[in-house]
């Protein structure tokens, strides 16, 4: 073994920062850590091939460790790519280009849980559902809650600006934080002002979010919080076909019922997943509404809920196929009942506003189904975060029978990504709701953009000189 | 197709579909006591399918990862979709010691448990020639580690009319030569352990924590491929609140001097959320409502009383501070439980966190009423 006289240099530094118990260089913790929940980078292990590997893995306790962390970083030109809960599915936390993976989950207190302001502010690192457990304690509630709680970090919520189950009332993780603490690009510690809504200069803040670690690494959020609701109701309907159960949608948006959930599955969905997952055996687009806070108040929005669902033809399938759906809505992540390889398979959601997002709809499931038929490729979405102008369409490819050589899937992969990416933005959709943007998107970024994308590749460069951090994210460094 | 042969596709089955899962994370003891990836469910599970497709091997360093799994059981208590996960690991482990690349403390314990039945004293179990209509499991844990409870335990059944047979006076009931991929060792302490419960006679048989009773409830049938006892088995804390709740039992109300809690011990996630409501129950008779911990019922975490206290003694000793740590932090002072392995690994640690530790069948034994 020939000596590597400067990455033993490096290490020695980080580990006078961290510890020599918060480092590793072992291969099976590099093999674990190069890949997270994307599937280019699940199904090139699963073809036996190996993954670019980070060169070290530190574990720092607090914002300051962080800080030289990166001033070591810059000194050698070297890459950061934070990590939390490795859950997102864009390839935002691979190291293609190797460098430190600075996983967060070692800061995981929860500092504060303020029961007058209803907020609590914590360290990144911790974990969703723990957090939850502890507001639950108090009666309350952080009400992001997406798929991967149980895995994903309070930062992970943050940094591609996740969206959970019930954030047709209560937002998106991004309209929950008040402040944050930010480690920049240079090592400078900050924090961003106390509350969100101001009119004390511009709103810096949001710069971090949707970052996914280009700009900084967050250390600690305050969230607002709520208490726990008094009831929760839901209830299924059926509708024909999927522009009326749209239409309802938008009426129930843009009337300002404030429903909890919309979840409109297409018949595709509704004959597979609704079908695989629930056991329900439907034709047409099955939509599950909900309603939470008060019972009167909640009880009174249903019943004007189910009213404008039957102006448009639904059948009310009661509640019980509601809560149904409510008590399992994470069992659809679950291996076996997730989508999982070999097969290839991916989420090219998006979102838009009502007036074009049946267009959308219908002209993403042409694209992909007529431009793949020789795949067998399967188009299923679902509409399942609501806006009072829009909604986020979250629809996915399947194909069960993939190319074996990993190249040949990569590269079909990317085509039919393409496709689905080119249809979002020529039908006016973006090229993402909630998953981020990570590795898989970045290509798209300049023509997501267009005119403004030269100021964020300056901001970028502004912040980040060297290009540490997290290269090749985002669209920056591509 | 032969049961090796379908064991070994549901091993491979559950690592292929927990290799990239990461929904289990938040409860993984492991996982949350050292924050690296790799030593997670699924991190445990990428692990064992990169062996297999060439992408790692097992040596010194992946061999030590995967014994670090604690197999509590958390994962799979938890999977919606039931993946027998910690039954893979443990069959990894199984390959691991047949060539010879296992940590040598695993083989000192495979001639500890073959030679004695335990891992803890040099002598050998008691042969069992009483016969009787329940049986009372001891084991290894019980016998040298908490012995009151053994006692307590035969007190309060006496109370409830039975008079039980003990079996497995100071025997491992299969357990921990599991965890670390001793099958053949487990297989043989299992059989001789369902030898001792079939010639007593008994038509029931009764355990005295939840590792016992998953051991005899499932682990014998799923893990190592045997058949199953052939009575009814039960954990004797659901067969004293039952008697509670018949109003067959009594215990005399007492003030606890101590702010107290129920701590849920190792391997109770595995029996089920149904079994949390039982020892609050019996406690509750005596000293009322008490505190909960933060880590209680579903989000229980094992304190350091499985194979880890022999293969990872630190990573052993962190798991139980967590548990002590989370009663101090709220305010806690006297932890009460009945399995006598998690009372012992509590009871190496808890001065320091100024908490007493109580077996809480002998604080039911002495709170009973005639």
């Amino acid at each position: 073994m020939r000596p590597n006289f400067q990455a033993e240099m490096i290490r020695s530094e980080l580990e006078d920062v961290v510890g020599p118990d918060y480092i590793t260089t072992r291969e099976s913790d590099r093999l674990v850590y190069s890949t997270d929940w994307s599937w280019m980078a699940q199904m090139w292990l699963d073809r036996g091939q190996p993954l670019p590997l980070a060169d070290y893995i530190v574990h720092p306790a607090k914002p300051t460790e962080i800080a030289e962390i990166i001033k070591i970083a810059n000194n050698y030109h070297i890459p950061v790519i934070p990590w939390g809960g490795g859950s997102g599915t864009q390839g935002g936390t691979l190291p293609i280009y190797g460098g430190i993976i600075l996983d967060t989950k070692r800061m995981h207190r929860i500092l504060e849980i303020n029961e007058t302001a209803l907020t609590v502010t914590a360290q990144a690192g911790i974990n969703g559902t723990q957090l939850e457990w502890a507001l639950n304690d108090k009666g309350l509630t952080l009400p992001h809650y997406p798929a991967s709680a149980n895995c994903a970090t309070l930062g992970g919520y943050l940094a591609p600006r996740g969206s959970g189950t019930i954030s047709t009332k209560y937002g998106k993780a991004e309209d929950m934080v008040l402040s944050m603490e930010i480690v920049l690009p240079n090592g400078e510690i900050i924090r961003t002002p106390s509350v969100p809504n101001h009119a004390s200069g511009p709103d810096y803040a949001r710069l971090f979010l949707g970052s996914e670690g280009t700009l900084g690494v967050i250390t600690e959020a305050t969230m607002q919080v709520d208490y726990l609701p008094e009831v929760r109701l839901f209830r299924a309907v059926l509708f024909e076909d999927v522009a009326a159960a749209l239409e309802a949608g938008r009426r129930l948006m843009t009337r300002r019922l404030n429903p909890t959930v919309i979840r409109l599955y297409d018949p595709n969905s509704t004959a597979s997943l609704v079908k695989h997952v629930l056991g329900y055996e439907l034709e047409g687009a099955y939509m599950v509404i909900g309603f939470d806070g008060d019972k009167d108040l909640a009880m009174l929005q249903d019943e004007k809920g189910m009213a404008i669902c039957a102006e448009l033809g639904a059948k009310d399938l009661g509640r019980e196929p509601g809560e149904k759906w409510w008590d399992h809505r994470y069992d659809f992540y679950y291996p076996p009942k997730s989508l999982k390889l070999p097969w290839m398979y991916g989420t090219v959601e998006t979102v838009t506003t009502f007036d074009k997002l049946h267009g959308l709809y219908c002209a993403k499931k042409k694209a992909i189904e007529e431009s793949y038929a020789q795949w067998q490729v399967r188009y299923i979405g679902h509409f399942s975060h609501w806006f009072h102008w829009g909604a986020s369409l979250y629809d996915r490819f399947i194909i069960e029978e993939p190319p074996q050589d990993p190249q040949e899937a990569l590269r079909l992969h990317n085509r039919v990504w393409s496709t689905a990416v080119s249809t979002s933005l020529a039908n006016g959709g973006m090229i993402n709701e909630h998953h981020g943007v990570g590795l898989k998107l970045g290509r798209y970024m300049r023509q997501q953009y267009g005119s403004a994308w030269p100021l964020l590749e300056t901001i970028k460069k502004a912040i980040d000189p060297n290009g540490i951090m997290n290269p090749g994210k985002v669209g920056f460094g591509i | 197709m032969t049961g090796e042969r379908v064991e070994l596709l549901n091993v491979v089955e559950a690592t292929e579909n927990c290799r990239y899962c990461l929904m289990c994370r938040h409860t993984c003891p492991v996982g949350q006591a050292t924050n690296l990836e790799t030593l997670t469910p699924h991190g445990w599970g990428l692990l064992i399918a990169s062996v297999e497709r060439g992408l790692a091997v097992w040596n010194e360093e992946t061999v030590h990862n995967l014994y670090q799994c604690a197999d509590c059981g958390n994962c799979r208590a938890h999977c919606v979709t039931d993946q027998p996960l910690p039954d893979a690991i443990a069959a990894a482990r199984a390959t691991i010691v047949s060539q010879n690349l296992a940590p040598a403390i695993v083989y000192d314990l495979d001639n500890r448990l073959r030679q004695w039945g335990n891992p803890f004293v040099a002598e050998s179990p008691a042969p069992v020639t009483d016969t009787g209509d329940v049986a009372l499991f001891v084991g290894d844990d019980a016998h040298y580690l908490w012995p009151g409870a053994v006692a307590a335990a035969v007190q309060l059944l006496a109370a409830a009319g039975i008079n039980p047979v003990l079996i497995g006076v100071g025997r491992n009931n299969g357990y921990l030569a599991s965890s670390v991929g001793l099958k053949e060792t487990a297989i043989m302490l299992a059989q001789t352990n369902m030898a001792e419960l079939k010639a007593t006679g008994a038509q029931r048989l009764l355990v005295l924590s939840p590792g016992d009773y998953d051991a005899f409830h499932r682990l014998y049938a799923e893990r190592l491929g045997l058949a199953g006892p052939d009575v009814p088995v039960m954990e004797l804390v659901t067969f004293l609140a039952e008697r509670l709740r018949a109003g067959q039992l009594a215990f005399q109300a007492s003030e606890s001097p101590l702010p107290f809690a129920y701590l849920d011990p190792t391997h109770a996630g595995r029996v089920g959320n149904e079994r949390h409501a039982y020892p609050r129950e019996l406690l509750g008779a005596v000293y009322g409502r008490g505190r909960e911990l933060f880590l209680r019922a579903d989000r229980s975490l094992p304190c350091g009383s499985t194979a880890l206290q022999f293969t990872s003694p630190q990573l052993s000793q962190q798991l139980t501070q967590t548990r002590l740590h989370d009663a101090y932090h709220n305010g806690i002072q006297s932890l009460i439980t009945e399995d006598p392995g998690t009372l012992h690994q509590l009871s190496l640690y808890a001065a320091a966190y100024g908490i007493q530790v109580q077996g809480l069948y002998e604080l039911l034994a002495a709170q009973l009423v005639s």
